[in-house]
């Protein structure tokens, strides 16, 4: 009998966010919503409580900060996608290629695009507080 | 002209003001910009089209997404938002010779000048100092509301709750048109406004004329039938008892330009009605029609009323 075809890869059973999995897709894209909330937040709580006119100094640091760990998180993804996904930023074949390998490029190359976006979608959010600089 | 419609008194290419002029260079080097683009972006597929199909380098090919597509795009985007925010931080900063504080009402207007000498309570019309920067404060009593004087700068929204900023700093001379840009209801289409830009001595002149309260003789046959019919309850009349807080504030009415919140001209005429056939002048406000004044009573209020200058 012929050996069944493994839809697991080879190893342990599959983790997230790794070969095989298609969590990488919206990992990126949930870490740029993540630090839009929590930039809204503690905006908002902060001036909240003291008022218009108070200065961000303090909230925009932290959503600066905030932003520069994400990005430095989605470069980190960025990176999986490339060395265990294989993706590649622009294509030149299609990937009609019916395999694990064919997918997993796929998958790669979309999450690839996505780190790009939420990237840069993290810095227009982080723009506004930096510029603005009160409530 | 393709802009043709946009002439006139509402026109916020007209750069009266400071802030309108900042938000049209922005918008002029937009519409270039973007035109620019498409035609960049129409051109390539024109030469995509008509090109014999061969194979570009792999490398000039990612480059060319890399830059054009992401690199570009990002930078353009960012640099846009960096400067419309730096005009939004302007226009809202702090400071102003002048500060008017003005609430939103449906479907009026109440303005308040703070002057040293303590606040100036007017309604419906904006009166400005050429060259000088002004700062409003605005609020709103019901629902949003939205502060435009497209001529001169802005928009800004007017949220219950909370108040806002906006700065407008006239350049021309003029009597401007200025709005309510937030649907409200009913009478949102009628709720409007002139911004008159003055010289500053006649500025100054006519503040000091507004601050005054009404010159009314205390036997005022018009002022006894204003009382008696209850128009004081929602009015006020600054010199007498009429202190009602619900609509605008009567004590320099006819020395305004609009009646009805920048609708109809303030005429003896248009009074009346307003009185007689309050709904049928601006449907679903707040004030009743008296359908039942007439002849000498309707006659003797509405000159009283035209006195009040
Ligand atoms: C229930 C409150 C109420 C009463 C009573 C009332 N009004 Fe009014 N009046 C208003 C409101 C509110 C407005 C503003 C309506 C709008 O423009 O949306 C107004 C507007 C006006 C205006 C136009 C003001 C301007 O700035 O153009 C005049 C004039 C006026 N009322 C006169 C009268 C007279 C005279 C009486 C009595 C016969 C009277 N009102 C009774 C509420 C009232
Ligand atoms: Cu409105």
């Amino acid at each position: 009998m012929a050996p069944r075809r493994k839809i697991v890869p080879p190893g342990d059973a599959p983790r997230v966010i790794d070969q095989g999995s298609v969590w990488i897709l919206v990992a990126a894209p949930s870490i740029w919503a993540a630090h839009f909330l929590i930039s809204y937040w503690v905006a908002a709580i902060w001036c909240a409580k003291l008022g218009r006119g108070t200065s961000l100094a303090e909230p925009r640091w932290i959503i600066a900060g905030l932003g520069a760990l994400c990005i430095g998180a989605i470069i980190g993804l960025a990176v999986l996608a490339v060395r265990r996904y294989g993706g590649v930023f622009v294509i030149f074949e299609e990937i009609t290629e019916s395999s694990e390998r064919g997918r997993d490029r796929f998958v790669g190359h979309v999450a690839l695009l996505l780190c790009v976006l939420s990237a840069a979608a993290i810095l227009f959010t982080v723009i506004p507080g930096m510029v603005l600089g009160q409530c | 002209m393709v802009l043709a419609g946009c002439g006139g008194r509402h026109n916020w290419l007209a750069a009266a003001g400071e802030e309108a002029r900042a938000v049209e260079t922005l918008f002029w080097i937009v519409l270039v910009g973007a035109g620019v683009i498409w035609a960049l972006v129409v051109g390539l597929a024109v030469y995509a089209h008509r090109a014999e199909a061969k194979p570009h380098r792999e490398r000039e090919a990612r480059r060319f997404i890399l830059w054009g597509g992401v690199a570009l795009p990002v930078l353009v985007v960012g640099g846009l938002l960096i400067w419309g925010l730096l005009i939004l931080r302007d226009i809202t900063a702090d400071d102003g010779a002048l500060t008017v504080r003005v609430d939103g009402e449906r479907w009026w207007w109440r303005v308040i000048y703070d002057t040293p000498e303590g606040p100036v309570t007017t309604a419906n019309e904006i009166r400005l100092p050429l060259g000088e920067r002004a700062l409003f404060r605005l609020t709103a009593d019901d629902v949003i509301h939205s502060f435009w004087v497209p001529a001169l700068g802005g928009k800004m929204d007017m949220i219950p709750g909370r108040e806002t900023t906006l700065a407008l700093t006239p350049r021309r001379l003029g009597n401007w048109g200025g709005l309510c840009a937030e649907f409200c209801g009913g009478a949102h289409a009628l709720m409007r406004f002139d911004a008159i830009v003055m010289e500053p001595d006649d500025f100054a002149a006519w503040l000091a004329q507004e601050a005054q309260p009404a010159r009314v003789a205390m036997d005022d046959p018009g002022f006894a039938i204003f009382a008696e019919e209850g128009c004081g309850a929602c009015h006020a009349i600054r010199g007498t008892e009429a202190q009602g807080p619900v609509g605008p504030d009567l004590t320099h009415l006819a020395s305004r330009d609009k009646l009805g919140a920048g609708i109809y001209d303030m005429t003896p005429e248009n009074i009346a009605r307003w009185i007689t056939e309050t709904d049928a002048m601006k449907p679903d406000i707040d004030m009743p029609s008296y359908p039942g004044l007439r002849g000498a009573r309707l006659d003797t209020l509405v000159s009283f009323l035209m006195s009040l200058e």
